[in-house]
């Protein structure tokens, strides 16, 4: 089917630059023009916690009594890939909601259809400063921003990982990451040759890190952060594929040594694996947001009061956490944009952010630096500070990233969907491939995904 | 004369069967029509009446009505089945970009990736070994079934067809948390007997038996039923005089019912090999392509790599692959039954 | 005696030696028969036997490790309670009930009057269609979603449950339609000249004859109907989000699986509990549907 451009007239993109210049100077005042009031439906990504979607509607049902507007809001999963499902519907019929909630690639996927943000993204990036570069490499398409980050759903899979197994082998996690504002010299140390060398006795201890090498998202990101600490690039930004570079080859050495002291199931795990691993005390590291500790709360305390999360390992190239955004982005066949960009500008306020983030526990991250000093990540227990270093903090010197960065993003879409990062490892540490064999197979595989 | 009838008035034919035409009462046969039977008892003045009047007007009335009746069907078929398929092979011709039409270009790239030969591979491994799995257990149940006393038979049908009536994805749910690798209530038993844990959905060729075992546990009872019905339409006396013949049971089997079965056999194997290459729910839950796509099928490898991966065209070429060669077999077996019916009289 | 009375080929075996042996081994095959579908229906039995024991154990108990999973110590029907005290499950259980019920309704018609059409009647292009109709199931669903979009979308059904009344007869008109078709032919045409004769219209030969005659085979039909409608998962999964228009199937996955947070205990009563409906109707009518496919599925 043809696809039309966004369809944007030389009229709206007039009325976008005055909104856009409105908004810009004066952030807290709402411009009405005569299309903001009316209608509008968003269809949001349905909190794992519930109480996340209370604030939502509370926040939303605010502004719109504000506004004059007329919102529905539907809260949709992410399970089943439901959320994917009704975006490619309302792609394809060209009519549903108008602002939808789009996750990490699709935001991509969808750009053509997709009215341009980039008004929204000025005004916030003045007031809190610059976006992460991975969300701003997820949602700019060819110069223009498509979609505006969203706290609700956006997450880092720093380590999360048992204080007593780390202290009886003579790391104490909590002083190298305490909960202050202080970089400490230890957390220096924290590598992955450092890591290397406790899952051996983790595996001995019959705790052993549950680091999954299957398809899925929570598989793909970790490793992928590993590569990226190593400069392993299977596809460079110009497009070419480098898998058979020395820094991959080096990354790959790597994860032949761990693999050894991964337990055998790592290969079929899916995104809840290392968190079923955790709750039933089964392993002393996982890669993963506070959700598995959330839930150990409930079903298994006492390694819920041993936990502590903490960014991912460095490198030889720095330091990289696995990031996940959610976006918020507007069709281009909505009816009411100008509203709905007046609603997301609001939403992505600071005081909103930090109210839905209260209501979660903070499980959100936002896409700014500057709001990543919420109270509510000191105050989360037990054991209290937990969560502290959950989001990268400017003392962290990390960066968020995400994994097949900085391939050209169709390309980038497809190495992560097709978990080849994760096979690419499989195929040697359980395939009993060679590493020529495996990234012989590796290059393959991209060559096919360079398909246009 | 009353047309009231009962079920005791059925009578077992093809569905192809035209009844033979009878002859009438002094000896000579019609060809008009088949319905001559009645007629034969009637005076030959009333037969001519009739025949001007009312069988005319039955003959034109007959082919608006059956079209009329058969419209939901068509309209059915024309509309919700024929034009989004039509739509769909459409859009496998397309480029990724869907702006322009590149024939069997989405077709010559799979062949060329060697994932999706191991997707052709396992899609044909997994539908042809269930369905074989499924029909002969389906049909040893069948004949076990068939040995028991008529009104003993109820419960154990009804507990038997339990796993098919149990919504799909739902069971299988159930089934991946008899597989996770943390919780396996099967490895908890093997562990029971000192056997070591199995990674079920770890390991390519337990994943793959995983998955022909949750198919062929889901699809078995819809052929135990189907063969159940058709061995209840065997003859008795047929087996009466392959016994007194010295027929044992072996050769029973393969002469008698086999033969006569051979229909609903072709029938069933082709209409579950036609879903069973369809499947999405069983292998999307359970393994999601499996480790390092070894248990990927035509359905996951398409939504894998078509809708996620932002290229619908190619997702429907995956999905539409094994459409020309299934529709040949179904050609080929449904032609073979409509034969077989029409010989049967 | 026994010289004399020993059987021919053709007369009935008499003797007591013979009947006795005869008996014995019918007896053996029936002990047999009862043996082996015991084993069988043990397997099949393993995991909604699971199932139900997950459904009676709390989340804490599930996730402990060191007590056996096949039994309950604990037991508690909490998650049932709570499920159906649930609004949202209520929803899901009204919605299904509401469309599968609709859809069968739709889907016999269809079927019915086409199956009499194309038995009976002749046309142009029956001959095609009877055997064609077959061969709706080529196009996988996991496919035809994607086309359903825009049709949905241009008459404004998605996330309506109505719009799955449009489309679920697609599932289960054709395999219906192939089975009443057998069912019809194989009723003697002599009956339906007989009512001709007597001035009966096709409308009321329908009804009056082949509908009576062949119930068992409409039931038959209207049970695969339901199984089919009330399991499915793709297309709700697909059309439906508000959870006020959500079916049973997709519901409880998309309610009781958060994120990575799986509420086991609940989903296997949920399962249960959607499991219910079509197992309690087999067990009532499933010596009809047995009828059913006896006589009008058998070819040859």
């Amino acid at each position: 089917m043809k696809t039309k451009g966004s369809g944007i007239s030389r009229r709206d993109v007039l009325k976008l630059g005055a909104a856009a210049a409105a908004s810009a100077t004066l952030p807290l005042v709402h411009v009405r023009t005569a299309r903001a009031a009316g209608k509008l439906s968003v269809g949001f990504w349905d909190h794992w916690v519930p109480a996340g979607n209370a604030a939502m509607k509370k926040q939303v049902a605010a502004w719109a009594k504000k506004n004059k507007v007329e919102v529905t809001d539907d809260y949709i999963t992410s399970i089943g890939n439901k959320i994917l499902l009704t975006m490619s519907a309302e792609a394809q019929a060209k009519a549903g909601h108008d602002i939808l909630a789009f996750d990490t690639w699709n935001i991509g996927n969808n750009a053509e259809n997709l009215e341009p943000v980039d008004d929204v993204i000025n005004s916030l990036e003045k007031k809190y400063g610059k976006i992460n570069p991975a969300s701003e490499y997820l949602a700019k398409v060819k110069g223009r921003w498509v979609g505006v980050p969203s706290s609700s759903g956006s997450q880092y899979k720093p380590s999360c990982a048992r204080i007593s197994f780390f202290k009886a082998q003579g790391l104490d996690v909590q002083a190298m990451y305490p909960a202050k504002p202080e970089h400490t010299a230890l957390s220096d140390q924290w590598t992955w040759d450092t890591m290397l060398k406790l899952a051996e006795p983790a595996k001995k201890a019959n705790l052993p890190f549950a680091l999954g090498l299957g398809q899925t998202s929570d598989n793909v990101d970790w490793v992928g952060a590993l590569f990226r600490s190593f400069g392993a690039e299977l596809v460079d930004a110009q497009g070419n594929i480098t898998v058979k570079s020395d820094a991959v080859k080096q990354a790959l050495e790597y994860m032949m040594k761990l693999a050894k002291f991964l337990p055998d199931d790592v290969y079929s795990f899916d995104d809840a694996s290392n968190n079923r691993a955790l709750i039933a005390g089964k392993t002393a590291l996982i890669f993963n947001p506070p959700s598995a500790w959330a839930v150990a709360k409930r079903d298994n305390p006492s390694v819920a009061a041993d936990c502590w999360t903490f960014p991912t390992p460095a490198g030889p190239k720095g330091r990289f956490v696995p990031h996940l955004t959610y976006f918020w982005g507007i069709w281009s066949f909505s009816k009411n944009k100008s509203a709905a960009k007046d609603l997301l500008t609001f939403l992505m306020q600071r005081e909103q952010v930090e109210e839905r983030d209260i209501a979660v526990d903070g499980y959100d991250i936002p896409p700014f630096m500057s709001m990543s000093d919420f109270k509510i990540w000191s105050e989360v227990e037990p054991p209290r500070g937990t969560v502290y270093n959950y989001p990268v903090r400017p003392f962290h010197n990390a960066t968020p990233s995400i994994s097949a960065y900085p391939a050209p993003r169709d390309i980038a879409v497809q190495i992560y969907n097709r978990a080849t990062v994760t096979t690419l490892v499989a195929k040697m540490t359980k395939g009993g491939q060679s590493m020529d064999q495996a990234l012989s197979w590796a290059q393959d595989e991209l060559e096919g995904f360079k398909r246009g | 004369m009353s047309w009231k009838v009962s079920s005791a008035d059925n009578v077992h034919r093809g569905w192809d069967a035209a009844p033979p035409l009878p002859t009438r009462s002094d000896g000579r046969q019609d060809d008009e029509m088949a319905n001559r039977s009645i007629l034969a008892t009637l005076p030959r003045e009333e037969i001519a009446r009739m025949q001007t009047g009312s069988i005319r007007r039955l003959t034109r009335r007959r082919s608006t009505i059956a079209f009329l009746m058969c419209l939901p069907l068509i309209l059915l078929i024309f509309g919700l089945v024929l034009y989004p398929g039509l739509y769909a092979i459409f859009l496998s011709l397309l480029n990724k970009r869907m702006t322009q039409f590149v024939g069997l270009g989405n077709f010559t790239f799979l062949f060329q990736r060697s994932t999706f030969r191991l997707v052709v591979f396992q899609s044909c491994l997994f539908a042809i070994t269930a369905v074989f799995a499924k029909a002969v257990i389906g049909f040893t149940l069948a004949h076990l079934m068939h040995n028991l006393p008529s009104k003993n038979q109820r419960v154990w049908r009804g507990l038997l067809l339990v796993p098919w009536v149990i919504p799909l994805a739902i069971s299988t749910l159930g089934w991946w948390w008899l597989f996770d690798p943390s919780y396996s209530a099967f490895n908890w038993v093997l562990n029971g007997v000192g056997l070591p844990e199995v990674a079920w959905l770890g390991e390519a060729n337990w994943a793959r038996f995983c998955m022909i075992l949750v198919n062929t546990w889901w699809g078995t009872p819809f052929f135990m039923i189907m063969y159940l019905a058709a061995l209840k339409s065997v003859p008795e006396h047929l087996y009466e005089s392959a016994a007194i013949d010295g027929a044992n049971a072996w050769q029973k089997m393969r002469y008698i019912t086999l033969p006569m079965l051979r229909n609903i056999i072709s029938i069933t194997v082709l209409f579950s090999l036609i879903v069973t290459f369809a499947n999405f729910d069983i292998v999307r839950i359970l393994t999601n392509g499996g480790p390092q796509d070894q248990t990927h099928i035509f359905a996951t490898y398409a939504f894998q790599a078509g809708i996620q991966s932002g290229d619908i065209p190619l997702g429907a070429a995956v999905s539409l692959f094994m459409l020309p060669l299934l529709a040949v077999a179904s050609f080929f077996i449904l032609r073979g039954v409509t034969r077989r019916s029409k010989e049967a009289l | 005696m026994k010289r004399e009375s020993r059987p021919t080929a053709e007369k009935e075996p008499l003797d007591g030696r013979r009947f006795g042996t005869l008996r014995r081994r019918r007896r053996w095959a029936l002990w047999g028969s009862y043996a082996a579908l015991a084993v069988f229906v043990f397997m099949f039995l393993i995991p909604p036997f699971y199932m139900l024991m997950t459904s009676l154990k709390t989340s804490a108990e599930i996730s402990e490790q060191r007590t056996n999973p096949w039994l309950v110590y604990y037991p508690t029907v909490q998650n049932y309670w709570e499920l159906i005290q649930d609004r949202n499950f209520q929803n899901f259980f009204v919605n299904s009930v509401k469309i599968t019920i609709c859809v069968v309704a739709v889907s016999m018609a269809i079927s019915v009057l086409a199956a009499f059409s194309l038995a009976r009647l002749r046309f142009w292009g029956s001959q095609v269609l009877a055997t064609g109709v077959f061969l709706t199931y080529l196009i996988p669903d996991s496919l035809l979603f994607i086309p359903f979009f825009q049709i949905l979308g241009k008459l404004s059904l998605i996330n309506n449950t109505w719009g799955l009344l449009l489309i679920y007869p697609t599932l289960a008109v054709p395999f219906c339609s192939w089975i009443m078709i057998g069912y019809f032919a194989s009723i003697p045409k002599e009956l339906d000249e007989a009512a001709l004769i007597d001035g009966a219209g096709w409308m009321q030969v329908l009804f009056k004859i082949f509908i009576p005659v062949a119930l068992p085979g409409i039931i038959a039909a209207t049970i695969f109907a339901f199984t089919v409608s009330w399991g499915q998962f793709i297309y709700p999964m697909a059309y439906l989000y508000r959870s006020d228009q959500m079916v049973l199937t997709v519901g409880i996955i998309s309610d009781l699986i958060r994120a990575d947070v799986f509420q086991w205990g609940k989903i296997m009563a949920g399962s249960l509990m959607a499991a219910a409906p079509p197992v309690i109707i087999y067990a009532f009518l499933m010596d009809y549907y047995i009828a059913g496919l006896t006589a009008g599925a058998t070819k040859g």
